[in-house]
């Protein structure tokens, strides 16, 4: 009786995670790495730095460093990135001047700024 | 914008109140195994029930929309990353204790279930659920430290 019921446990903890899981369709990384740029490096629960200050037109590239997944999302969604893994980039072309704050949608604590001129 | 934690992590709040959520639930459980116990039977009943379908409730707003979007897409190949184990171990067997759960809550609790799909051996069944769902409640904390307190792993 225990045995059944353990065995019919663990058969339904593997369907369970094998039905969770599916295959990757899109790459986390959006566009290629500007040839130039401003590099924010993502790591330790921080973007540094925090605070970058840029010409239109220039690329940002935030870089994940840390060792668990971060997004860099602003308030209106203008710019979300998909859930950067280890190594992964996310670059944006800022085209309008302005201050954009941005956060990691999973940590919102960690924050950080682009002043566009 | 998503708001802060208050617990210190680097958590939103939605998690923060999930955490202290499961933790006073577990709690319950406990409670309510010691009611019965103590012969309590019809509190012990509703004590355990509110809890079964409280959490619920929480796996169908908080975790399961969590999981689709942060861990689904990513598994099988990055279940070798403690952040990824974590939450797909948390995920798989806390789908066990729910279910086996609302089993009890069914076959126990109402009439609604065919005689030959019953339990005989009550407690079995309910201690054994007790036990993974707090093995669950375990992984739910380490899933939480692992997503969110910076300093612990490194």
């Amino acid at each position: 009786m225990i045995r059944r019921i353990f065995y019919v446990l663990s058969i339904a903890a593997t369907l369970v995670a094998l039905l969770a899981g599916r295959p990757a369709t899109r790459a986390a990384v959006t566009g290629v790495p500007p040839a130039a740029g401003v590099e924010v490096k993502i790591d330790n629960f921080t973007f540094t730095p925090a605070t970058v200050t840029v010409a239109v037109g220039t690329v940002v590239t935030w870089t994940n460093r840390d060792d668990i997944p971060h997004t860099v999302v602003t308030e209106d969604k203008a710019i979300k990135s998909k859930a950067l893994d280890t190594d992964e980039k996310f670059s944006y072309t800022f085209t309008t001047p302005g201050t954009y704050s941005y956060f990691c949608s999973i940590h919102p604590k960690m924050k950080g700024t682009v002043v566009v001129k | 914008m998503l708001k802060e934690g208050f617990l210190g992590t680097a958590a939103p709040r939605y998690a923060d109140v999930a955490l202290l959520l499961e933790i006073a639930m577990g709690v319950a459980l406990l409670i309510g195994a010691v009611l019965a116990r103590m012969r309590r039977f019809r509190l012990h009943a509703w004590c355990q029930s509110a809890v079964v379908l409280l959490n619920l409730v929480v796996i169908l707003v908080v975790m399961a929309p969590s999981f689709r979007v942060r861990i689904g897409p990513k598994i099988p190949a990055k279940l070798g990353q403690s952040y990824y184990a974590l939450a797909t171990a948390h995920a798989a067997l806390g789908s066990v204790a729910e279910i086996g759960g609302l089993y009890i809550l069914l076959a126990a609790g109402t009439n609604l279930l065919p005689q030959r799909f019953r339990m005989t051996e009550y407690k079995l069944w309910m201690r054994s659920v007790l036990v993974l769902w707090w093995i669950v409640l375990l992984l739910g904390l380490a899933t939480y430290a692992r997503w969110y307190t910076p300093h612990l792993f490194r």
